[in-house]
């Protein structure tokens, strides 16, 4: 019904105050979209890459490049045929493919989506979620608000989950006369492969509503907490690097 | 003494799925009492209504599903109908056949400490009591893991230990010893005869470890319950059952023989949400199985049967070692199409909004076959099942989903099929047709199995898996 995006790993980002680092990341991804320098874009990117590397091993650290990578071809392939100014550097006969103001353009916007996608999955990967919601009312989001926003970041991986069990099942149901290569059977199931997936998603909500009003949600009393949050050195000491990370980083590579 | 649970003239109609007026009754002029202190069990084939009426009596349906009740229904003397779901969280616990609708959080600790945070308790008690229920019910090693991770019987063991943790007065539970080892099994007994709790417990089999160990016995037909003497019910009940399905039978000739084989296996399965110095390990030096055979795999929760059935039939990579089909060995993706695989939760393998569009969908791509012919075997199948092709997967019982998923398999006419604690959520009568059906025309069962009688009415030939090893062992040790 809910699943995870923790994923247990090694390092300092495990280390760092959900609340700092929540703050961090905003702040990166805010910086992500002021005018910075390729070079300190691709730093970015590298660094969060790396980052994830470290935390969690290379084949997980590709992942969210995995999931990406559809969205990359297509921004690779369409956005130099919509900047049709500058001086040409890609041509077929008289027709210009791509400029170089365009592949520059190019360059900016795929840095920009890897690194926000890095930034996010990053945060996820190394915050447990009770303490995402935690960092959340100490923000002073209401419970519910808090629940809600964490609810949808568990909701949204088990259709994803669900999405494997379904290609698993229709996987195995295969004839055996019949044996289709790979990409064929993905082609063609794709379809109602995500049309199940959002039927069992919805049909879960149901079964998500029972059991929170079940175990207590809806009640009068002031809701206690099994979880807190512990910043180890002091929580200003996580607030000052959240503040510095950013700031230098905007410092360095900055146009302004 | 006092009455904890009172049902009088209970009736209750689903609203038909495809939104029409029709209603469709699954329960009718119900009376139920259960007195403080009491243990009761109610026996009942699957869609005989008692996941609905564990719901009904916690608030929950028809709030979240649509269908009209009536009837007055009083919970520790208090009336149901002006009542809210959360209102009730301190005074009556379920647990439901199926985990998976139940659980919500990310870690099991936050999963056992969510009701008691709602009900304000403070912090202190909350960890004290968190962490009682995980030495219970033995999780306390997989207290920050995802229960997503854990085996179908660790789920269940989390649900119970949730209720452990609320420590309600009234405690409903929907098949709670499905999924659990002997061992499990046992101490949930224990648990529930020494709890000065009132209980009710609704369950499709009768197990050996039930004899005796109730105050009252009920069965559930005709959409009501009748009580009487344990032995009076189980002889009932188990006729009924017996009636509802063929006879288990031996397959006739095999044409040919196959045999599935893995050797010198090595499988490693690491779990995501928490690091562990020694991911979790299986050993299989020598796995067979041949045409017409019906062999258990048993091992306590945990211990990676279902992590073994999906190397067997595909879905998972082994490190090391042979898989071989008739002395050849196979890649992935040829086990994919030889191997059919019944998940422990059916619902991992329904998807579709029909049980023809289900069927069907095995057979999509059979060039060979008219669209009248494969009709004609959807149909045939869907009978064979006890399916209604127009019934929506959605709407039916657990075990209803069980049968629809063993329909599948059976159309595809896979030579080698496992099945995942297929006795759960069923009548032994219905297991043992759904795995007579699968081998008549002479494929190869292994049965995952927790249940002792079942394995040894049942298998041929056994394995066990010990200490992360598969080894073959006497049937029904």
């Amino acid at each position: 019904m809910t699943s995870g995006t923790f994923i247990a790993g090694r390092g300092m980002l495990y280390l760092f105050d959900a609340r700092a680092k929540l703050l961090t990341v905003l702040a990166l991804c805010v910086m992500v979209f002021l005018p910075l320098r390729p070079l300190g874009l691709w730093v970015l990117v590298a660094a969060t890459v790396l980052g994830a590397w470290h935390a969690t091993g290379l084949r997980q650290a590709l992942q969210p490049l995995r999931a990406i990578l559809f969205l990359l071809v297509i921004m690779i392939l369409f956005t130099p045929l919509t900047y049709r100014d500058g001086s040409a550097v890609l041509r077929v006969g008289s027709f210009v493919l791509a400029t170089r103001e365009a592949l520059e353009n190019l360059n900016v916007l795929v840095a920009r989506f890897m690194g926000i996608t890095y930034l996010c999955t990053l945060f996820i990967w190394t915050t447990p979620m009770a303490d995402i919601n935690l960092a959340f009312r100490w923000y002073g989001l209401s419970y519910k608000a808090a629940l809600v926003f964490t609810l949808a970041f568990r909701f949204i991986p088990s259709i994803a989950e669900s999405f494997v069990m379904i290609q698993d099942s229709h996987a195995l149901r295969t004839s055996e006369q019949q044996e289709i290569s790979r990409g064929t059977v993905h082609l063609t199931d794709i379809v109602p492969t995500v049309t199940s997936a959002l039927v069992v998603a919805l049909k879960s909500i149901p079964y998500l509503a029972m059991s929170l009003e079940h175990r207590g949600l809806g009640r009068r009393e002031r809701r206690t907490s099994y979880r807190r949050l512990v910043a180890r050195g002091g929580l200003f000491t996580h607030f000052l690097l959240s503040v510095m990370i950013p700031t230098v980083f905007f410092l360095v590579f900055n146009t302004i | 003494m006092k009455h904890m649970i009172e049902v009088r003239d209970l009736s209750f109609s689903y609203r038909e799925y495809s939104g029409s007026q029709r209603l469709r009754p699954l329960l009718s002029a119900l009376d139920l009492t259960v007195k403080e202190g009491e243990r009761m069990l109610i026996l009942g084939p699957p869609d005989s209504g008692k996941s609905t009426l564990s719901r009904i009596l916690c608030a929950l349906v028809p709030r979240h599903a649509e269908g009209e009740l009536s009837g007055v229904i009083r919970i520790a003397g208090e009336d149901l109908v002006a009542t809210e779901p959360w209102e009730l969280t301190r005074a009556i616990s379920l647990v439901t056949q199926n985990p998976q609708e139940q659980l919500m959080m990310t870690t099991c600790a936050d999963e056992i400490a969510f009701p008691l945070e709602s009900l304000g308790t403070d912090r202190d008690t909350i960890i004290r009591r968190v962490d009682r229920a995980l030495e219970t019910w033995g999780l306390t090693e997989l207290a920050e893991v995802n229960p997503q991770e854990l085996s179908g019987g660790e789920r269940k063991r989390l649900l119970l230990a949730v209720t452990d943790a609320i420590d309600a007065p009234v405690w409903i539970m929907d098949e709670p010893f499905d999924d659990l080892d002997e061992l499990w099994r046992a101490r949930l007994m224990d648990h529930l005869t020494n709890a000065a709790r009132t209980v009710l417990v609704f369950a499709s089999r009768y197990l050996d470890e039930f004899r005796g160990s109730f105050d009252a016995y009920g069965r559930i037909h005709d959409r009501r319950i009748s009580f009487g003497a344990e032995e009076r019910i189980v002889i009932d009940f188990e006729r009924e059952s017996e009636q509802l399905f063929t006879a288990f039978e031996e397959p006739g000739n095999i044409d040919a023989q196959r045999r599935l084989a893995a050797r010198d296996l090595t499988i490693i399965h690491a779990r995501r949400s928490a690091s562990s110095a020694q991911p979790f390990r299986l050993r299989v030096e020598d796995f067979h199985i041949d045409s017409g055979e019906v062999v258990a795999l048993v091992g306590p929760n945990g211990a990676g049967k279902s992590t073994l059935s999906r190397v067997l039939c595909g879905l998972d990579p082994c490190e090391e070692g042979s898989l071989t089909v008739d002395g050849e060995r196979v890649n992935q993706k040829q086990l994919q199409v030889r191997v059919g695989y019944l998940f422990q939760n059916p619902d991992y393998g329904i998807f579709l909004p029909s049980v023809r569009e289900e069927i069907g969908w095995s057979l999509r791509r059979r060039k060979d076959l008219s669209p009248q012919e494969r009709e004609r075997m959807i149909i045939d199948c869907a009978a064979l099942f006890h399916l209604d092709p127009d019934e929506n997967p959605t709407m039916m019982s657990y075990g209803g989903r069980k049968h629809l998923q063993a329909a599948v398999y059976h159309v595809l006419d896979r030579p080698f099929v496992i099945i995942d604690e297929l006795d759960s959520g069923v009548t032994y009568a219905a297991a043992f047709e759904i795995v007579a059906l699968l081998r008549s025309r002479g494929a190869a069962v292994v049965v995952i199995t927790h249940d002792r009688t079942f394995a040894k009415n049942l298998a041929e030939r056994q394995y066990r898996i010990i200490d992360g090893r598969v080894v073959e062992t006497e049937v029904g040790s």
